[in-house]
């Protein structure tokens, strides 16, 4: 069985998806923001009557912020049966995974230790692959820091 | 096999609900031939369908029912006691069979052959073996509806989660209609593309009622079970109690049937167990001896009613009092100016019970606090009247769905939150009529009608921005949900909207601000506040302030029966008074944004026509603002002009009628000064049906009117008139019905095929043959005939 992957860039990386938990990749509008929210999350935008809790991808991992990215796409993917707005730097392509998913045997720093799967093997290279709801998630203080 | 087993137990259910309330009935009058043939058809029908599907014990209870009530129905033996409570017995078993058969368990077989046993005539005890389960062969399983009566109306079964997303199709579709219509506005519009697409928002809009009805379910689903459950605890207790139910035909959102199912069942044990007495005490009383449970549900605007009246011995408010002094809840100096009703609410607070004796039914004071607690979580109230030695009544309010609340939508910031409509106690408005705030320390007062309130800044709890202004913009009064209250400074108030509320992510959740999320139309999103947690985060601590409140200034603000109505100034001087509920919010608008026109007064507010009442004297014209309610129904909003508000008031005694019906209800006494009350219902049934009807809701046929000529006046300077007024025109030989038709009067039209002809002359003074003409350039009365045909039309 082949995985497909989504691959996108985040952080100035790029990194991978599993394809099977992304519902789609929307364009983003600037989404309506939620005043004391944990600082992931962006705000909050609509697809069709669904409302989409839109996830800062690079602030859920914290990795620094890249400079000139638009941040205009994002991937859409169900989390216990919330609809979440994945934004990431870029949206390229969806690969064939060519490998199992293997761990990394390396320390990865700021949010990216927490939410990498593992590396997969594709015909563009080696991919990290990220786990979704861990980028939902956001960081472990989020609930504690409000955008005070 | 499974898909039969599935229906067997799914139609099972159906009929073990709507049999225990005939079982009650048919013990109450045993020589009821309907209910005991429709209790005869339902044993008969399990029966046979067991047989099919290889259930023996089933069967053989099912079996020994139909033979003891084949029985009374040959007219053998006669429906005892005896007899009901071993029937009722055995179905009581054939639904928890079901139920096991459902969950796939194996129900345990004790006792099958005492309850078969116990049919038995009771002078007769040897001859049980009449009972003894005979197993039929499977041939018995004939056509069950052959035995059923003919249902009134042809129904499948649908997985619910299959009707959510129809649902969520159908609020697609109205988005995507919104969105089109915007762009629509946007392009030079085309006259062949605007036509299917009114017809197509039409549809949509019918589509969508239609969708809203599947989620709604008769309160006779939640009605049927409760004739058997006063049976069961009155005859437990030894009491009489006969159940009066009304209005089970009230449709309510399936999901609000089961939430008040607990809470509903807890009321009527306790109306049973404390409320009325037993058949001794009753004549003592001079009661009858059976006591009347009444319980009724009624829809109120989108709100269900539901009434639980008993005639029992009401409730002793000042034991109440006692207990809850002992208890320590209030002291005594606040109980002893408690009015009737707050001594009656204290059946609400936590642990305290008024029964003497702890019984097995009602347990001990846990349970109305939980009650209500529960109601109110669903945006629903609870209120309690109670006569001691009369009894008691207890009413449920709750909204007609759960996912739509009526809520307000505030501003802040730039950005819009909504606020639960039930939650909103008053809005403030603040002019002229100084409210008085108070900085104490970082926190501030405020002095709303003699009482105050502690004030939060939406701004600041949202943002973490101190505000600059002493003075807020708006300043509305919220309610928690012990009855407390605050006051919140917002910058902007909008409209009064029904919204569709969405649960939000669990992250969001956990700020503790919101309660969910909700589209506009244009399909964005907003945040529906969660008042609660706002007062929390805000630091409020409330316990026992309330009461302190009171005590302090009892004479102002003890809370008073009767209903809230706001006091203002009419344009005309007059002191009025209208009722709370219908007030949507206070608008100022510039004088230049009423319209005095053919249609009737008019007001422009935020790019919206609103018709406009209220009006019979001129507001100033020297005036930069003037005011006004906006009243809504619901549905639709008018607006109703005021010179000032002076204050809110309770309406308490009665109204004096007018002379002539009309916009003034009634005189009342407020204050001990005279006050017209206005009639909403005048206001709305006038305003709401001469106002054109939007598309999509154009209540019934379009008038349709024929001019007679193609006279070029008529033609050119009648037809937009007509038109305006809502008519269709056609022409005089146009086959077809016209509502009324227009003739020139020196033009005579051999017949004309209309209920009513308007005859136009050239004078302006009437001539000797031509009564009941109109001028012709008398536009107001051409406007007041046409309103008029259209008036009596829809009448």
């Amino acid at each position: 069985m082949t995985d497909l992957l989504l691959v996108a860039s985040l952080g100035g990386r790029r990194v991978a998806l599993r394809a099977a938990e992304i519902q789609s990749v929307i364009e983003l509008d600037a989404p309506t923001p939620v005043p004391g929210a944990p600082r992931h999350i962006a705000g909050l935008s609509a697809l069709r009557s669904r409302v989409l809790t839109v996830i800062d991808a690079g602030k859920a991992l914290d990795l620094p912020d890249v400079a000139g990215t638009h941040r205009r796409h994002a991937a859409v993917a169900e989390v216990e049966g919330h609809l979440y707005a994945l934004q990431l730097d870029g949206v390229e392509d969806v690969v064939e995974a060519l490998s199992d998913c293997t761990p990394l045997r390396m320390k990865l720093e700021h949010g990216w230790a927490r939410a990498a799967l593992g590396m997969i093997e594709t015909a563009d290279g080696p991919l990290l692959v990220l786990d979704v709801g861990e980028i939902v998630a956001g960081p472990n203080d989020a609930a504690a820091v409000k955008a005070a | 096999m499974d898909d039969l087993l599935a229906e067997f137990i799914a139609e099972s259910r159906e009929m073990l609900e709507t049999l225990g309330g005939e079982i009650v009935a048919w013990e109450a009058d045993p020589a009821d031939r309907v209910r005991l043939d429709s209790i005869f058809r339902f044993v008969h029908t399990v029966k046979g369908n067991c047989g099919f599907f290889d259930l023996p014990r089933l069967e053989a209870l099912s079996h020994a029912a139909e033979d003891a009530l084949a029985d009374v129905r040959a007219g053998r033996r006669q429906a005892d006691a005896g007899l009901v409570s071993a029937v009722l017995a055995i179905i009581d078993r054939i639904s928890d069979m079901v139920e096991a058969l459902d969950g796939g368990e194996i129900f345990s077989e004790d006792g099958d052959e005492r309850l078969i046993a116990a049919l038995a005539p009771a002078d007769e005890d040897e001859a049980a073996e009449i009972a003894i389960p005979v197993v039929a062969s499977g041939s018995v399983a004939a056509n069950p509806s052959l035995h059923r009566p003919a249902p009134a109306q042809r129904s499948i079964r649908l997985p619910v989660e299959l009707l959510d997303r129809v649902m969520s199709g159908v609020s697609d579709m109205v988005l995507a209609r919104n969105d089109l219509a915007r762009r629509l506005r946007e392009v030079p519009t085309d006259a062949s593309i605007e036509g299917p697409f009114e017809r197509l928002s039409g549809i949509i809009a019918e589509v969508r009622d239609a969708m809203t009805r599947t989620r709604m379910q008769r309160i006779e689903t939640l009605f049927v079970a409760l004739p058997r459950l006063v049976r069961d605890l009155s005859g437990e207790l030894g009491k009489q109690v006969m159940v009066d139910i009304d209005g089970a035909d009230v449709e309510l959102d399936r999901e609000m049937i089961e939430t008040i199912r607990d809470p509903l069942t807890h009321i009527i044990r306790n109306a049973i167990d404390h409320g009325i007495e037993s058949p001794a005490a009753r004549l003592a009383a001079g009661k009858r001896e059976i006591g009347l449970l009444t319980l009724s549900a009624r829809q109120s605007g989108n709100q269900i009613m539901i009434d639980v009246v008993d005639d029992g011995r009401g409730i002793d408010g000042q034991r109440l009092v006692d207990k809850a002094v002992a208890a320590g809840l209030i002291d005594a100096a606040d109980g002893a100016r408690m009015s009737q009703r707050e001594r009656c609410d204290l059946i609400f607070e936590a642990g305290l019970s008024t029964a003497e004796e702890i019984t097995a039914i009602s347990g001990r004071g846990v349970g109305m606090d939980v009650v209500r607690a529960n109601i109110e979580r669903v945006g629903g109230a609870v209120e309690l009247d109670s006569i001691p030695g009369q009894g008691t009544r207890l009413t449920i309010r709750v909204p007609l769905t759960l996912s739509i609340i009526p809520a307000l939508t505030v501003g802040i910031a730039g950005q819009r939150f909504a606020i639960p409509r039930s939650a909103v106690e008053e809005i403030v408005y603040i002019g002229k009529d100084a409210i008085e705030f108070s900085r104490l320390g970082s926190a501030t007062l405020a002095k709303v009608r003699d009482r105050r309130l502690p004030c939060l800044w939406l701004e600041q709890i949202l943002h973490g921005m101190t505000p600059e202004r002493a003075r807020p913009a708006r300043l509305m009064v919220l309610r928690l949900a012990g009855c407390e209250l605050f006051a919140l400074a917002v910058d902007e108030l909008h409209d009064h909207e029904e919204l569709v509320v969405k649960p939000i992510a669990p992250a969001l959740m956990a700020t503790g601000l919101y309660a969910g999320t909700t589209l506009t139309d244009d399909g964005s999103p907003i945040l529906l506040l969660d008042v609660g947690g706002i007062a929390r985060i805000g630091g409020l601590t409330f316990e026992g302030q309330d009461r302190a409140a009171r005590s302090a200034e009892p004479a102002s603000t003890a809370v008073p029966a009767g209903e809230e109505v706001m006091l203002f100034t009419g344009l005309d001087g007059k002191r009025r008074a209208i009722r709370m509920a219908v007030v949507g919010r206070i608008d100022e608008v510039a004088p230049d944004a009423l319209q005095f026109g053919a249609v009737g007064p008019r007001v422009v507010i935020d790019d919206r026509l609103f018709p406009l009442a209220g009006v019979a004297t001129l507001p100033d014209p020297t005036a930069d603002k003037v005011r006004l309610f906006r009243l809504t129904d619901g549905r639709h909003e008018i607006a109703y002009a005021l010179r000032e508000v002076i204050d809110i008031r309770n309406l308490e005694g009665g109204l004096v009628p007018p002379a002539v019906p009309g916009e003034i209800e009634g005189l009342a006494l407020i204050d001990g000064e005279p006050a017209e009350v206005v009639d909403p219902h005048w206001l709305f049934a006038r305003n709401i049906r001469e106002g054109a009807a939007g598309p999509g809701e154009s209540a019934g046929r379009q008038p349709v009117c024929r001019l007679v000529s193609d006279d070029p006046w008529l033609q050119s300077f009648l037809r937009p008139l007509a038109e305006a007024a809502g008519y269709r025109i056609i022409g005089a030989t146009d086959a077809g019905q016209a509502d009324i038709a227009i003739a020139m009067e020196d033009a005579e039209p051999a017949e004309v095929a209309a209920a009513e002809l308007i005859r136009l002359r050239a004078a302006p003074e009437p001539g000797p043959e031509s009564a009941g003409s109109v001028y012709r350039y008398d536009r107001e009365g051409l406007v007041a005939a046409f309103s008029a045909a259209r008036r009596r039309l829809a009448s």
